[in-house]
């Protein structure tokens, strides 16, 4: 019954916001006749949008033209074809030709050093050795980039943890975190996948990865409508640890 | 006759760039009140228009000719806001570290006077509204914004934001709640 009415309630709101079509409207319509709850939840809804229709941004105009805008997005995407970005293009369309001439170099060095009977040693070994090292750097770097995605999702979750969420109902004592926490399990799940913290590169990183974790596992165990001072009690932990301002500084540091 | 969409974007593809005009003409104003919705700042919102047109500029060729230009454009305007608030979001908090007492909303992030520098729209009854919208997650902050600004159906809400139609309901809901929770005191 209790679910039944969830489902009227979802329904009374996207009423309330003219977002409800044929069948659909008709039932909730059908059904408020007999729901004074659900009269009173359309009444409070309509309200708030009788509110919001007062918004300055409905009537809100660009302070730009379109003519001078245009120019500016023109200018702005030559900019940026032709700037560092287009230069790292080259970079990286570059890569596959040095691969290509390391290739040939250890294939093909040893034959014509034989064949010229050049008493030096073979030029195939260093070449396997730079490889490995820059397959070495490659993984580093991906390493970095993956912490910091990680960390940046992190802060997502906690930043919005910290602006206090809303409380659950009026009627309910709590605050709303169910998102958050759903959230935090889903990046602890994928914590061990995109975050290797036995990588070398990722060594100052680890107490604040460390931290994260933490007091992400406190986030991710508080129930959807939480307590306001289990949610306190995290606050003053992110707070003790300064654990927003080193994660913001973390992520940087590891995006380079 | 006009050209349409489909053609203007088929210019950009083959690197006309006089087609950019007449493409941001009919999309200008619906991109800004998208990023203004969402960023409540004028100077970022006009900012953000003009990199979504960037985007779409530079993007053109991966546009799919089978689609609609105006859904496309708008998904990525609303990513586009997304990320934008969510740095400034970031650099707000990183500037500002939890204090021990804490109040019940977190002034800096989503309520409260805000600081001139931020440049929040002028009216107070605006900065109340945005204030209410920083407080919501993302993903209803989102659906919400195309619903009561853009009047996009549920439908095409769920097309843009790649959501499936019962998600899109249940968060358009509990956006609703959450703003009526804030703003259930005011009255317009």
């Amino acid at each position: 019954m209790i679910l039944l009415h969830g489902h009227w309630r979802q329904a009374v709101s996207l009423l309330a916001c003219d977002a409800l079509e044929g069948a659909e409207r008709d039932a909730t319509l059908a059904h408020l006749e007999d729901c004074p709850s659900c009269q009173v939840e359309l009444q409070e809804s309509q309200a708030l949008f009788r509110t919001l229709a007062a918004d300055p941004v409905h009537a809100a105009q660009p302070d730009l033209s379109v003519e001078v805008a245009a120019r500016r997005v023109a200018a702005r995407a030559t900019e940026t074809l032709t700037g560092p970005r287009a230069q790292w293009g080259w970079r990286l369309l570059s890569l596959p030709v040095v691969a290509a001439a390391v290739v040939a170099v250890v294939l093909l060095a040893p034959p014509l050093l034989e064949r010229f009977r050049l008493a030096q040693p073979s030029p195939a070994e260093p070449a396997v050795t730079l490889s490995a090292a820059a397959v070495g750097r490659l993984e580093r770097t991906v390493a970095r980039e993956q912490a910091a995605r990680y960390l940046n999702e992190a802060q997502d979750v906690l930043v919005t943890v910290a602006s206090t969420p809303p409380r659950c109902r009026r009627q309910t004592p709590g605050i709303d975190l169910e998102d958050e926490s759903e959230r935090s399990r889903s990046l602890l799940a994928r914590r061990a996948f995109l975050v290797d913290l036995t990588q070398d590169g990722l060594a100052p990183a680890r107490p604040v990865l460390e931290d994260v974790e933490q007091v992400l596992r406190e986030v991710a165990a508080l129930p959807p409508c939480a307590r306001r001072q289990d949610l306190e009690a995290i606050h003053r932990e992110m707070s003790r640890r300064n654990l927003l301002m080193k994660i913001d500084l973390m992520a940087r540091e590891l995006e380079g | 006759m006009e050209p349409s969409d489909r053609e203007l974007m088929a210019r950009l593809v083959r690197g006309e760039r006089d087609a950019l005009e007449p493409l941001m003409a009919r999309h200008y104003r619906r991109v800004y009140r998208i990023a203004l919705a969402y960023l409540r700042d004028t100077e970022e919102a006009l900012d953000a228009v003009q990199e979504v047109f960037v985007k779409a500029y530079q993007n053109a060729d991966k546009w799919n000719q089978g689609s609609e230009v105006g859904p496309w454009l708008t998904r990525i305007a609303v990513n586009h806001a997304i990320d934008r608030y969510r740095r400034s979001r970031r650099r707000a908090a990183s500037e500002q570290p939890l204090s021990e007492e804490q109040p019940d909303h977190d002034p800096h992030l989503t309520a409260g006077t805000p600081s001139p520098e931020r440049q929040v729209l002028g009216r107070e009854l605006g900065e109340q509204i945005g204030a209410a919208l920083a407080g919501l997650p993302d993903k209803q902050r989102a659906v919400f914004v195309l619903r009561h600004y853009q009047e996009q159906s549920l439908d095409e809400i769920a097309g843009i934001l790649g959501l499936s139609l019962g998600t899109v309901k249940s968060s358009l809901h509990r956006a609703i709640q959450r703003l009526r929770g804030e703003l259930g005191g005011l009255r317009a």
